[in-house]
């Protein structure tokens, strides 16, 4: 009988301990989003280099990345040579395309860094007021979020998406969506 | 004299002086107190502890002025807090809310407490049930162990005062 309450509390204890353990790892910056699975809210802002205005249920029908980000941001500098790679790898796909949202920023110092830093080619919507990136559960920057083709947000990724993210995180959801 | 009448206005304006600031709030516009009692119950996303009305952080403001917007526009307190719980989930209300999965972290303290007190009262009656039966047991040993008996006694017999 005591031995067995003995069991119970050292079960208890390596529970907890564990639980603990587990709870250490998580990134404090990860809050799960609420938006994740639920319709995307359209937006239409000006780009960022001319051409007219963005309009997001414009790419309704392929996978959109949407990206937010600013020229004030550090971790976008070092988030940048993955965007350029990411975008020229998958300039031939029919099914993905990528979009930047440009937030609390002015279009000079957004074309700076572009000049800077390196333009990936894909259209930037700008946001000087961050309406859009409040209406998206913006904390901070740079944040992404996956829209599959029906209009519907799939994915988020607080800070910057990481060297083979598209390959690990993007494509296991295009492909099972694709498959019948 | 004239020392004096300074003092006076002096301290008339002290004491006015809280009078007019007070008098500013109450003379509030009636949207902008809606706007602080909805930025002062939500929280600063990027901030540690501090609500939408209180940070100084530009996602702060910017949020500041869209729930301006929306007051002005007439939207209902309800609908606007709705509005932020939809895109930051409860995560964005400094009060915890006490609704769905919550309930049961509300609850757990209270459970925990009566388990506990069943647990230890339960114990308390076992503990008190042992001390009994040994205490009582002790003494009908003692008393009834008739080989114990004869063996002290043989022992006193052979010691020799």
């Amino acid at each position: 009988m005591n031995n067995i309450w003995k069991l119970v509390l050292l079960g208890a204890v390596m529970a907890i301990l564990l639980l603990f353990a587990l709870g250490l790892q998580n990134d404090p910056r990860n809050i799960p989003s609420p938006l994740v699975n639920r319709p995307a809210s359209d937006f239409t802002a000006p780009a960022l280099q001319g051409g007219g205005m963005i309009k997001l249920s414009d790419y309704r029908g392929k996978w959109v990345l949407v990206n937010f980000w600013g020229s004030w941001c550090i971790s976008c500098v070092a988030e940048h040579p993955y965007l350029m790679e990411l975008a020229a790898k998958t300039r031939n796909r029919t099914d993905f395309v990528m979009l930047g949202v440009d937030f609390r920023d002015t279009p000079e110092a957004a074309r700076a860094f572009l000049a800077r830093h390196g333009n990936p080619g894909y259209p930037h919507a700008q946001d000087p007021e961050q309406k859009i990136a409040i209406d998206w559960g913006v904390y901070g920057a740079p944040e992404s979020y996956l829209v599959d083709p029906g209009g519907t947000i799939r994915m988020k990724h607080t800070g910057p998406l990481f060297p083979g993210w598209f390959e690990q995180r993007a494509l296991p959801l295009i492909q099972g969506a694709t498959k019948p | 004299m004239i020392r004096v009448s300074t003092i006076g206005l002096l301290t008339l304006w002290m004491m006015a002086a809280p009078l007019t600031l007070e008098a500013e709030v109450r003379g509030e516009d009636p949207t902008e107190a809606k706007v602080r009692q909805i930025a002062k119950e939500l929280r600063c996303a990027v901030c540690q502890n501090q609500s939408v009305y209180e940070s100084n952080s530009d996602l702060a403001k910017d949020m500041l002025k869209l729930i301006r917007d929306k007051v002005s526009a007439g939207e209902s307190e309800p609908q606007i807090r709705d509005y932020f719980f939809q895109r930051y989930g409860d995560y964005i209300y400094l009060e915890p809310t006490t609704g769905g999965m919550n309930k049961v972290l509300w609850g757990a303290p209270f459970i925990g407490l009566a388990i506990g007190a069943v647990a230890l009262w339960s114990a308390m009656r076992r503990w008190r049930a042992k001390a009994m039966e040994e205490s009582r047991s002790d003494s009908t040993r003692v008393e009834t162990d008739p080989n114990l008996q004869a063996r002290i006694r043989q022992e006193l017999d052979q010691v020799n005062l």
